[in-house]
């Protein structure tokens, strides 16, 4: 690296001293659009001497001092077709440049390499920066959203640092992560979401294998490529962009009123016990006294922990611009946020500034550095990975009694704290704080040597050091505080300190050979060879204090560390990771007519044992284009291009942690053994050293069109992938551990997808296009190995549900197992009441074994297998999915005059969701003196309770209070999973709409402001969804890829208002 | 120059790319020959057995709960007779099915008990290979100890499921699936470790680490091997129905002679003593762990681990001046076994408990009903330590203690020579609880013969060790279970009906709280008791406790002891989620 450095610095100090000779003309012109408009800023150089040259300036004129009077200009401006213009003498040039043909000349980053999108044979979805520029969102992944065809991303929860699932084409694997592989200029990291939007020049997803296999080993979900912005020759210019936002809660649930509330507690206190009424007198005085409850202010909890306004204050500089030389891109950016939750916030600051030059025609030199500092504060969606079911408390700020209470304790009502006691939500906030910093230094360098003409040699060389500090606190209501520590620890606060360090180095070379001509004027031939090696290294450190004053709080333990007793003091090295890996591409095409393309790609893993460390990774694809066929003359006028493509291969996966191929003792700490607080062990998961590669195989066909000069263009393409030798962490309960990686099963997703682009209008002051996707993907397992099936448990309650997702062969990751509802119990499903309990009658089913003791008004469940009539607690069967049937986007895009329009919508169809929340807010279970939700609401929910308040056991009359009456009793033994629970995720969201207005040039002009740009955006403005929670886009339990698409206790999402301003010097 | 920099550039990667060594061996870890030839390592690797007993569903928070209920003298308190609930009162009832809710996790106690074996077997592969235990007397202690531990664990696992997959070696690709094996051959491999683990393991206080009875000392090993040598010669339900061993080498004699030997050995050694009934409990609620008392092991749950006390102590209602964990009173005594003990013996009122801590801080005892008795031999209010935890008490589980080593020493010599030589070891167990012209009367009854001296270890094993849960499988090995939950059965309606031996009881209590203002004060529990005498002695308090309609005790409530022939039912089944995961080779049938 420091070698690279010094090169570059002696290159930049040769080379920039260079200066221009010989001259014998002046030629001055002018560079104007087709509308007449000036060009300001393009480029006009001499051609075969790129240093003499000129800009033009504000209105669009240029000059060149010294020039041979036969020689001839290069007029070039991004987005414009380039001309060459001949001088034969003449000094004054006017020039009308023409707009790019569209999309078709277009370059796609395809991996260590570029193509025209007109030569692409694989499937590749593109956004670029105008699109990312038109909408200010925070991220990368935020700025695809809905905008690529097969790329489906869920926003999980509404956290300033929510995860952000994305997945390519459905993703092949069953326990493992399908994150497709993140390259940033080359360089694989472990997330995109700390890159400034402001800094990317485009993103292209790669989603088949003839476009992934380039990348062999870690392309089978995808890979989703950044490439950031570079200078640009002979184009200064200084960006500023700023915005500013005000975030609200974009929904609540309405809860019941103090008074409802109130008596619901009583008749849950009687019907719990006729004799002992004392769990409500003591908390809410006699009953004959409830009409003091009636008009008493209540606390709206929710407003209170989730109702304050955010804001947002994003500000970006970019600097940019170059000669041909040497081009430099500078860009700073800054994130700050407060978000709408208490104690919970969001920072962000990116630095990045990238240098190419060319000291001689040929030879580049190239580097880049990247560094982003983000803070993020508030534990907010804590625990989504934990077993700590109980510290998901956002649940708090709706069940959390409405009125202040005497006597309430945190263990009021349950005395056991599985699934949490009833908390303050703004204590367990605070008893549950969290702070992470991320910080990123990325460097990277290269040379490229055009060793002859069209054999290039390119050499890189990247550095990649990552920190991580994630410090949390644990107050007094948490569970953890009660139960891990030692006990002399037990009750009070405890805080852990993370720090991970992870540092990646690549080293890549490739060789590439343009064989231009040399087969003749039809013939192009590419190829492409290259080597990779990438190792990271990894500590974490892990330091858990227990046992600090009771009155500290979170900034106390975190400053004062002393304080407290240390538990663990653990650091970890991880095994390194390395890979090593060999590659080719050859791109062949005839005519640009029939193409060619094969790739090839050999990777070794030190994962994998010397015998099954290499895999393989060919793929090949071809393309006709059918448009340039004598026979489709008759078409010209109407379409530009069509082409049909075909592909066809292999990638691979390591996805699973280093080290599992032997069995190492490893130091654990453990508080449970008397005498011993720490201990030798093997790991609980078996290794296996037999592991191998898991491969990928894709079947890709698509037909791209462009019609209409460009204004009408889109892609529809159909796949199939097959997974085989998945790497599944297997269980093996029984064995003496928990589970195996092992290679074990095979997956398949099958999908279509279309993309449709149309320029309705577009000419000098008003324009209007839209843009639209949709992908299809079906996911089945087609074997799990030596088993059939085997049941997740999202575990959001504890252990009291079970089983609540069934992964088996035939099925689809993501299905949901439980019961089904059927309503409830009426009077008339009872022969009698004895004076203690209620007798069914024959034939009724009996569903007391899952919801407890039955009365009139109990939840009532179908006997699923219908054999005995009863509700046995796993008699249950697949009643959801959270795979949706097909997931797209669409935009509409307006400019009028100065104005400009902007509507992006995305949506996801037929999935469905498990409203955890739902069955949390409407059901007791074990607990008393929580709030629900209003459809349990006075006259919706059953009722047993006499005017004088006793409990009703008298058929006649119970039936007649509940004649109006449409929901069962709130009362159930334990949290009950039933269909009832599970929706329809469907919705369509206006994900953004911007205002913008550009203030004419030429009122800048004589501030020597380029541009100047209005603007207003509104965020998540609306959602149509039947959805009845919050939001219809969630999936708060992530602890294993298995349970998607949980509902609960999530923090909520926002909606947001934005007013910018884009400044362009 | 620039050329220069690019070939310098090329051959470094080239470099790279020739030296690339690509194995990445783990890190943070240890190699097994350090750690099994190091002692203070080896035993920090030990220690990890003992984990596996603390996770949440395993001997913590599972096996010891609900293992050992139901019997003759245990049972799990409120058995609902209405809900038909799948979860603990068929696991209790001898009705489980393999998806038992409590049960069918990948994480339950019979996953948990495997992983423990693996450490152990882990543990005695690395210190026969890497520990010098011929010289090394620490890491002959960790060998003992470790071969202990997983005879421990296959004992229970044999116990609640018969036949189970033996795993005598660390798991490799080719036994990570293997079926069930006869228990004959476990047994034999258990008792042959055993023999070998008493030359390596210390009498209790004979080394430092065997001072305390949390780590396994040679009085352990031999009552161990003692209980497994009862259990390897008595009856057990098998697949052909109930019966004996056929294995000559698991004949009766040879098994008796063995407990005979291995209990003989210990009382003889006189390394530990009889103390009181009531102090052993008392010193276990203490958390006295010093070695020569009458406990012998102990599961070494830390402070905030473990569920013994939540389990089997007497209930609190509410955090209280004793405990802030308001818990106790899940298993109790059958209703009728208090009233079954002399009225002088000792043992009774620190067993069964009728009364509760009420939900009031201070609090103070309250009543609670015939038919929800709690056990006394675990008391928060005897600790000095205030437990914290919401979960957990962190009393130890005692596994082992004298009066088992007596008793099962009388068992055996009546088997081989008859009541004459058996009785010595019994007297001491009856010297503490009763009267000395009570243990002459009840002896001179016990010797007649040796059927009366059976009958007797059998009733006084359920007196002795009520609430301890080693009745279940005691009743299982005299081939007993159906006979005498049936007769428990028929006690208890006797009693709820006010007939038969409980006739002569009082209907009413009559009760006050005591001069110290939280005792109870009851008079009517007693044999000989009279309401009207009752009614006389102005207790501020009364309540009927044995109503003549039978409601204090319901007939429903008496048939939920077993759902299912406990004799046809002896065993759990496997769970359904190892059943599954086990490749085929692990069935219930």
């Amino acid at each position: 690296m420091k070698n690279m450095c010094a090169t570059l610095l002696v290159l930049l100090a040769v080379f920039t001293s260079l200066s221009v000779s010989a001259q014998n003309v002046t030629v001055k012109g002018t560079v104007k659009d087709k509308t007449g408009e000036a060009i300001i800023g393009a480029s006009v150089v001499q051609k075969g001497k790129a240093g003499n040259g000129s800009i033009t300036d504000i209105e669009g004129n240029f000059s060149i001092n010294s020039i041979p009077g036969d020689a001839t200009l290069i007029i070039s401006y991004v987005g414009m077709k380039s001309q060459e213009v001949p001088l034969k003498g003449k000094k004054m040039v006017d020039v009308i440049l023409e707009e790019d043909a569209q999309a078709l000349e277009e370059v796609v980053v395809i991996g260590y390499g570029t193509v025209k999108r007109k030569d692409i044979t694989g499937s590749v979805s593109s956004v670029n920066s105008d699109q990312i520029a038109a909408v200010p969102v925070a991220s990368a992944t935020e700025a695809i959203t809905g905008k690529m065809a097969g790329v489906q991303i869920t926003t999980t929860e509404g956290s300033p640092d929510a995860e952000m699932k994305i997945r390519v084409r459905g993703g092949g694997s069953i326990t493992q992560s399908n994150e497709p592989l993140f390259i940033v200029d080359g360089f694989p990291v472990s997330s995109i979401s700390d890159i400034a939007t402001s800094d990317i020049e485009s993103i292209d997803v790669l989603k088949d294998a003839s476009s992934t296999a380039i990348y062999g080993s870690r392309g089978a979900n995808g890979v989703i490529l950044v490439t950031t912005k570079s200078g640009k020759q002979g184009k200064f210019s200084v960006n500023y962009n700023s915005y500013y936002s005000w975030k609200t809660l974009a929904k609540k649930m309405d809860v019941l009123s103090p008074k409802d509330y109130v008596k619901w507690q009583y008749e849950l206190a009687a019907l719990k016990s006729s004799t002992d009424l004392t769990s409500y007198t003591d908390f809410y005085g006699n009953y004959s006294d409830i009409d003091m409850y009636n008009n008493v202010p209540s606390n709206d909890w929710q407003d209170l922990t989730f109702g304050r306004t955010g804001h947002t204050f994003n500000q970006s500089l970019s600097i940019n611009g170059g000669s041909d030389k040497i081009r430099y891109a500078f860009n700073y950016s800054h994130v700050n946020e407060k978000a709408i939750m208490e104690q919970s916030s969001f920072k962000r600051d990116n630095f990045s500034l990238k240098l190419n030059s060319n000291p001689t025609k040929k030879l580049a030199v190239d580097f880049s550095v990247r560094y982003s500092n983000t803070d993020i504060n508030g534990g907010g969606a804590n625990d989504t990975k934990s077993t700590y079911d109980s510290d998901k408390r956002l649940k708090y700020s709706v069940i959390y009694t409405p009125i202040p209470l005497r006597n309430l304790t945190t263990d009021s009502g349950n005395s056991d704290d599985e699934l949490g006691n009833l908390y303050d939500p703004l204590v367990s906030i605070s008893d549950n704080a969290r702070e992470q910093n991320r910080k990123q230094l990325n460097m990277a360098g290269s040379v490229t040597w055009e060793v002859i003409d069209n054999l290039k040699v390119r050499a890189e060389l990247g550095l990649d050091d990552y920190h991580f500090t994630d410090q949390r606190f644990w107050g007094l209501t948490t569970y953890l505080i009660k139960n891990e520590p030692a006990v002399e620890n037990q009750g009070k606060p405890a805080a852990q300190f993370v720090n991970t360090a992870q540092k990646t180095f690549r080293s890549t070379n490739t060789v590439n050979y343009d064989f231009k001509k040399l087969l003749g004027e039809n013939h192009h031939l590419n190829l492409m060879a290259g080597h990779e090696y990438i190792i990271i290294k990894q500590i974490t450190q892990t330091d858990m204090i227990h046992g600090f004053p009771t009155w500290f709080t979170a900034e106390n333990a975190w400053s004062l560390s002393t304080q407290g007793v240390p538990y663990s003091i653990n650091k970890y090295l991880n095994p390194d990771d390395k890979l090593l890996s060999l590659f080719g591409r050859a791109n062949y095409d005839y005519q640009s007519k029939y193409l060619v393309s094969a790739t090839f790609r050999a990777d070794a893993s030190s994962k994998f044992s010397s015998k099954n460390r290499w895999g393989y990774f060919p793929s090949a694809a071809v393309a006709w284009r059918i448009s340039s066929e004598p026979f489709m003359e008759k078409t010209k006028n109407w379409l530009d291009d069509l082409k049909l493509r075909f592909s066809y291969g292999t990638a691979g996966n390591n996805n699973i942690p280093p080290g599992q191929l032997t069995q190492p003792f490893e130091p654990k700490t453990t508080a449970w053994v008397n005498g011993f607080g720490n201990y030798w062990a093997a790991s609980k998961t078996m290794a296996n050293p037999d592991l191998k590669w898991e491969t990928t195989v894709t079947r890709n066909v698509g037909v791209d069109f462009t019609l209409l000069g460009g204004r009408l263009n889109g892609s529809v393409e159909g796949y199939i992938n097959t997974t085989k030798d998945l790497l599944i962490l297997y269980p093996t309960q029984g064995t003496g551990y928990d589970n195996q990686y092992r290679n074990m099963g095979k997956t398949e997703n099958k999908g279509i997808e279309a993309t449709l682009n149309w320029t309705a209008i577009n000419t000098k002051n008003v324009e209007l296009s839209f843009s639209g996707n949709i992908g299809f993907n079906k996911n089945k397992i087609k074997s799990l190995g030596i088993m059939n099936d085997f049941g997740a448990d999202s575990r959001w309650a504890s252990s009291e549900i079970g089983y609540d997702y069934w992964v088996s062969v035939g099925g689809s990751v993501g299905q949901m197992i439980g019961y089904r509802s059927d309503g409830r119990y009426e009077v008339s499903d009872f022969e009698d009441y004895n004076g203690k309990t209620w007798t069914l009658k024959k034939g009724v089913t009996d569903s007391s074994p899952a919801v407890g003791t039955l009365r009139p008004g109990v939840m009532k469940l179908k006997d699923i297998q219908g054999n005995d009539n009863i509700v046995n607690r796993d008699e249950k069967e697949i009643i959801g999915d959270a795979n949706p049937l097909h997931t797209g986007g669409f935009s509409i895009n307006g400019r009028l005059y100065g104005f400009d329009l902007s509507a992006n919508f995305n949506w996801s169809y037929g999935n469905d969701i498990y409203n955890a929340n739902k069955i949390e807010f409407t059901q007791t279970g074990k607990y008393q003196y929580r709030n629900m939700i209003d459809i349990m609401a006075d006259g919706k929910r059953w009722t047993n309770l006499n005017a004088d308040g006793t409990i009703c056991n008298d058929p006649a009359q119970l039936a007649a209070m509940n004649a109006n009456t449409t929901m069962w009793s709130p009362l159930t033994d334990r949290m009950i999973f039933t269909d009832w629970a599970v929706e329809d995720g469907s919705f369509l969201r206006l994900n953004t709409l911007t205002l913008g207005y550009t203030i004419p040039s030429s009122l800048l002009q004589k501030v020597k402001i380029t541009s100047l740009r209005f603007y207003v955006t509104g965020y998540n403005l609306f959602c149509l969804t039947s959805y009845s929670g919050y939001d219809p886009e969630v999936s708060t339990i992530r602890n294993t890829n298995l349970t998607p698409g949980v509902d609960y206790s999530a923090y909520p999402k926002s909606r947001q208002f934005v007013v910018g301003v884009n400044l362009n010097f | 120059m620039n050329i220069k920099k690019f070939t310098y550039l090329v051959s470094v990667s080239l470099c790279l790319l020739t030296s690339c060594d690509m194995e990445a061996p783990s890190k943070s870890s240890l190699d097994e020959s350090l750690i099994f030839s190091t002692p203070s390592l080896a035993e920090a690797a030990v220690m990890g057995i003992h984990v596996s007993f603390g996770e949440t569903n395993s001997y913590r928070g599972r096996f010891l709960p609900y293992y050992g209920i139901n019997s003759d003298v245990e049972w799990i308190n409120g058995m609902s007779t209405t809900t038909n609930d799948d979860a603990k009162y068929s696991l209790t009832g001898y009705a489980a099915s393999p998806t038992n809710t409590l049960m069918n996790d990948a994480t339950n106690a019979w996953a948990k008990f495997y992983e423990g074996i693996e450490r152990a077997n882990l543990a005695i592969r690395g210190l026969r290979t890497y520990g010098n235990v011929s010289t090394n007397s620490e890491l002959a202690q960790l060998l003992g100890e470790a071969l202990t531990l997983r005879a421990v664990v296959y004992l229970d696992l044999v116990k609640a499921w018969g036949d189970v997959p033996a795993r005598f070696e660390p798991v490799t690709s080719e036994t990570t699936y293997v079926p069930r094996s006869d228990r004959d051959i476990i047994y034999k491999q258990l008792l042959a470790d055993l023999l070998e683990a008493e030359n390596l393991v210390p009498w209790p206080n004979a080394s430092k680490v065997t001072s305390s009875v949390e780590r396994v000392n040679k009085a352990f090993v031999k009552s161990l091997r003692a209980r497994i040598a009862l259990y390897a010669g008595g009856y057990s339900q098998r697949k052909d129905g109930i019966r004996l061993s056929t294995d000559p080498e698991l004949s009766r004699e040879k098994m008796y002679a063995i407990a005979k030997q291995e209990c003989e050995d210990v009382i003889n050694q006189n390394v530990c003593k009889l103390g009181s009934f009531e102090d052993n409990f008392r010193r276990l609620c203490l958390e006295k762990t010093d070695a020569g008392q009458e406990s012998i092991w102990e599961i070494p749950f830390a402070a905030g681990r473990g569920r013994v006390l939540y389990t089997f102590g007497v209930k609190h209602q509410a955090a209280d001046q004793y405990t802030q964990q308001a818990q106790g009173g899940v298993n109790g005594p059958l209703p009728y076994l208090y009233y079954d003990y002399d009225v002088q013996d000792v043992r009774r009122d620190i067993t069964c408990v009728p009364y509760e801590w009420s939900k009031a801080n201070p609090s103070k005892q309250q009543l609670r009903s015939l038919k929800n008795w709690c056990f006394g031999k675990l008391r928060y209010e005897w600790m000095t330590r205030i437990v914290t935890s919401t979960n957990d008490d962190g009393i130890n589980w005692q596994y082992m203690r004298l009066a088992d080593v007596y008793l099962m020493a009388a068992e055996a010599i009546n088997e081989l020579e008859g009541p004459a030589n058996a009785a010595k070891y019994m007297k001491p167990i009856l010297d503490r609880a009763l009267p000395a012209d009570k243990v002459t009367a009840y002896m001179t009854k016990a010797t007649a013969n040796k059927s009366a001296f059976f009958d007797a270890i059998v009733e006084q094993r359920g007196l002795e060790f009520a609430g301890e849960c080693l009745r279940k499988a005691d009743l299982i090995r005299w081939n007993l279970l159906k006979t005498k939950l049936d007769e428990a059965k028929a006690k208890m309606l006797r009693l709820a009906t006010h007939t038969g031996e409980y006739a002569d009881l009082p209907i009413k209590l009559y009760y006050k709280t005591g001069s110290n203002g939280e005792s109870l004060v009851i008079y009517g529990l007693n044999h000989g008791d009279t309401d009207s005498a009752g009614a006389i002695l102005g207790y501020s308090s009364n309540t009927d406790w044995i109503k003549a309609d039978g409601s204090s005790l319901p007939q429903e409530l008496i048939d939920a002891l077993y759902q299912n022939n406990p004799d046809e039912h002896q065993y759990w089944p496997i769970w359904k989620t190892f059943i599954d995961s086990s490749n085929g080779t692990l069935t219930n049938d």
